[in-house]
């Protein structure tokens, strides 16, 4: 069975069109990535799947139901801004958060948790005594007691160290392998590269990206050439058929045009210096999301 | 029902437990009925300072015996009977021939007021002597506001600074004015006591008899205090506990909204879960904060001696009346907080969230001088202002018609049953909504269309 089904859904706010008439299925037992850029929708998506928001046209389903407004223990959301009682210990907190959600006591549940992310010598304290990364990872132990079946995660890894991402990841990841299904946002694109089943691109409202990693690449081809050279830079200028070069630093991420050959690339690189590395590759995701939100696809659309 | 009681229970403990809501529980009672306790310390406290007065007596024969009266009644008034300390000033009379010129001695007498040598001046007109003056056309009445020689007594004084006095001193020449009158009729000045002496009269209540017994029981004597001072306070009890318990929900939903708390719970509970726990949690408070008062106020009474006075009868309406407005407050304070955006912008909407509670406050005294009146009936029908005007007049002596609080509450009841609707309503849309402040449009829109 999908964990989520989300049919031509559109919600609007006043004036703006926050999602606009987007289609997905999010397959259970997944990691399901969005992406996209700071107000095009991931969000409102999220909260629409987690029956905060309803759609003004479409239908969301989860587990096959409309939830309509009703809550359910099936769901855990971390919500991107910290929604926290800075007055309340974090004990008595996490377990208010939890027995909210599931209608039963969870201090069992929270008690393992917090040993697990490390936080015990934390459980009396207030809140507000918290740092930001340790604040953020009650936040997520809020969301995962006791046990949802579909974890929505807005911006998880956001305010931790990454010691502490690396924990939170640990613990995704085990709750995926448990069969938890998981729908997380990021602007990290290395995170959702590496640990998304599934990405999903809203851009403007509407579902640019869909699929896996590798399903998405396919779609760009082998066009982009990453390569480490003496001069760096410097001296890249004016290859033939490259259309953008990327700099890293250390390395250089060259795209080019359609139905150019690589090695002419390396004949004209290795006229002018020495090339210490040089490998043909599928364009990465960042590089992806930067051709549909970034400049050069506004200057695009307005060519 | 389990969510609802969960976030009622976390907002009630994390109420109670803060030192703002014990000390509150002190501080309101003192606030709320500060002015009426600050008049109390005032009137224990009065001016003593030695106060001239002027009498300009136009009859020739009136001066004498008004300044004697009123020396009298000053010898009689200035000193506490039982602790003999001086409770009231010496007035010190000092007798003013006329002139010619009545408006410019007016003036001249005036200035020595302004001036302060003169605490006030009194005239005294020919026609005082003349009781039949009392019989005129009201349009000679009518000219007398205009022209003070037209009244039989004058009193002038700056606006403001007579007051008491004047009620002292009014009675003061009355009592001279009159003994003069019987002297006139040729009344042995020994009589005078007799006839002018004050009568007592004793206030009771009504007869009345035991249904079972056929006992007559009779009427006891009415107590000021049980008369006025109960239905008072528990009307100003019920007004101050509806306030300390509902304001605060106006700025605490928008400090949830602001700190992003709300998401967080709307993840957990749905919006009218969530509204309608903190709207219980904040009953919970204003009944454990009336449970304080009301036992309190019943130990203290007992403590005086005056068990007798607390109005046991009342009490379940008073807690009716309790919850019904903390409800209709709080959902309305929760759904206004929701469209707020910054705790400036709730405390702009406080003021829709007192009138309930403020205006039967204006309207006490008019109530309590006529509670079956028309208007007090009608004002008291009036579901907003039910809780505290029908429980004023209910605690009235005499009450009210036996219908007249079983409407109240159908009404309230209706009216805070669609409140609270219209608030979910709102609360549900505005309580995620960020950026420009809703418009009071928008409230009505959501609350009609969800």
């Amino acid at each position: 069975m999908d964990a989520v089904q989300i049919a031509n859904v559109t919600k609007t706010f006043g004036d703006i069109t926050a999602v606009d008439d987007l289609s997905l299925i999010v397959p259970e037992g997944s990691v399901y990535g969005f992406i996209g850029p700071n107000g095009s929708g991931k969000t409102t998506t999220m909260r629409m799947i987690a029956s905060i928001f309803y759609p003004d046209r479409g239908d969301v389903r989860v587990f096959g139901k409309q939830l309509l407004g009703a809550r359910s223990d099936l769901i855990g959301y971390l919500p991107e801004e910290r929604g926290l009682y800075r007055r309340m210990a974090v004990q008595p907190m996490l377990e208010f958060y939890g027995e909210l959600r599931s209608c039963r006591k969870v201090k069992t549940e929270v008690e393992t948790w917090l040993k697990r992310l490390d936080l015990s010598q934390w459980a009396t304290q207030k809140v507000q005594s918290l740092s930001k990364g340790m604040s953020q990872k009650v936040q997520f132990i809020a969301a995962v007691v006791p046990a949802p079946k579909l974890l929505i995660l807005d911006e998880p890894f956001t305010g931790l160290d990454p010691v502490s991402a690396d924990v939170v990841r640990d613990a995704i990841l085990d709750l995926r392998r448990a069969g938890v299904t998981v729908i997380l946002s990021t602007h990290d694109m290395q995170v959702a590269e590496n640990m998304c089943d599934y990405i999903c691109m809203i851009f403007r409202g509407k579902k640019v990206l869909d699929g896996t990693l590798a399903s998405i690449q396919d779609r760009y081809g082998n066009d982009t050439i990453r390569i480490a050279a003496d001069g760096g830079m410097g001296s890249l200028g004016g290859l033939p058929n490259v259309e953008k070069i990327r700099d890293f630093g250390q390395v250089q991420e060259l795209r080019m045009a359609l139905g150019c050959d690589p090695q002419e690339v390396l004949r004209a690189l290795v006229a002018r210096t020495r090339v210490t590395s040089f490998s043909i590759t599928k364009p990465s995701l960042h590089d992806i999301f930067v051709r549909i939100a970034g400049p050069e696809a506004g200057e695009a659309q307005h060519a | 029902m389990h969510r609802i009681l969960l976030i009622a229970r976390r907002d009630y403990l994390a109420t109670i437990r803060t030192k703002a809501f014990i000390i509150g529980l002190v501080v309101a009672p003192i606030l709320f009925g500060g002015g009426f306790l600050g008049l109390a310390l005032m009137e224990s406290k009065p001016d003593l300072k030695e106060r001239h007065i002027a009498i300009l007596d136009r009859t020739g024969v009136l001066a004498v015996a008004v300044i004697q009266a009123a020396q009298e009644s000053n010898a009689k008034d200035m000193r506490d009977k039982k602790t003999g300390r001086q409770v009231q000033p010496r007035y010190v009379f000092e007798t003013v021939a006329p002139a010619a010129d009545a408006r410019a001695q007016r003036l001249a007498l005036s200035e020595r007021v302004r001036r302060e040598q003169l605490y006030a001046f009194v005239e005294i007109n020919p026609s005082v002597l003349d009781p039949a003056q009392d019989a005129k056309g009201d349009e000679e009445k009518k000219d007398s506001a205009k022209d003070p020689a037209a009244s039989q007594v004058a009193t002038f004084a700056n606006s403001g600074g007579f007051g008491e006095a004047d009620r002292w001193l009014a009675s003061a020449i009355s009592d001279g004015v009159r003994k003069l009158r019987l002297a006139k009729l040729g009344v042995d000045r020994g009589q005078f006591k007799q006839i002018l002496d004050s009568i007592n009269i004793g206030r009771f209540g009504l007869v009345s008899r035991d249904e079972k017994t056929g006992e007559i029981h009779e009427a006891s004597k009415k107590n000021e205090a049980a008369e006025f001072g109960i239905p008072f306070g528990l009307m100003l009890l019920l007004g101050m506990i509806v306030m300390v318990g509902s304001s605060p929900m106006l700025s605490a939903v928008t400090e949830d909204k602001a700190q992003r708390l709300v998401e967080m719970l709307l993840g957990m509970a749905t919006p009218l879960e969530l509204m309608i726990g903190k709207v219980v949690g904040a009953l919970g408070v204003s009944l454990t904060s009336s449970a304080f008062y009301i036992i309190g106020g019943t130990l203290a009474l007992e403590g005086m001696g005056m068990a007798g006075l607390v109005p046991f009868g009342l009490f379940p309406w008073f807690y009716v009346y309790l919850v019904t407005d903390v409800l209709f407050l709080c959902s309305l304070a929760a759904a206004l907080g929701a469209g707020c955006n910054s705790p400036q912008e709730a405390q702009q909407l406080a003021v829709l969230l007192l009138a309930p509670v403020m205006i039967p406050y204006f309207m006490l005294t008019f109530v309590m001088q006529q509670p079956n009146g028309a208007i007090s009936t009608a004002m008291s029908l009036f579901p907003p202002f039910t809780p505290m005007l029908m429980l004023l007049r209910q605690a009235l002596p005499g009450g009210v018609p036996a219908w007249q609080p079983w409407v109240g509450l159908a009404g309230v009841l209706i009216f805070t049953f669609i409140m609270v609707w219209a608030a979910a309503r709102i609360f549900r849309v505005a309580i995620l909504l960020q950026g420009k402040a809703p418009k009071v449009g928008d409230l009505v829109r959501w609350a009609i269309r969800g």
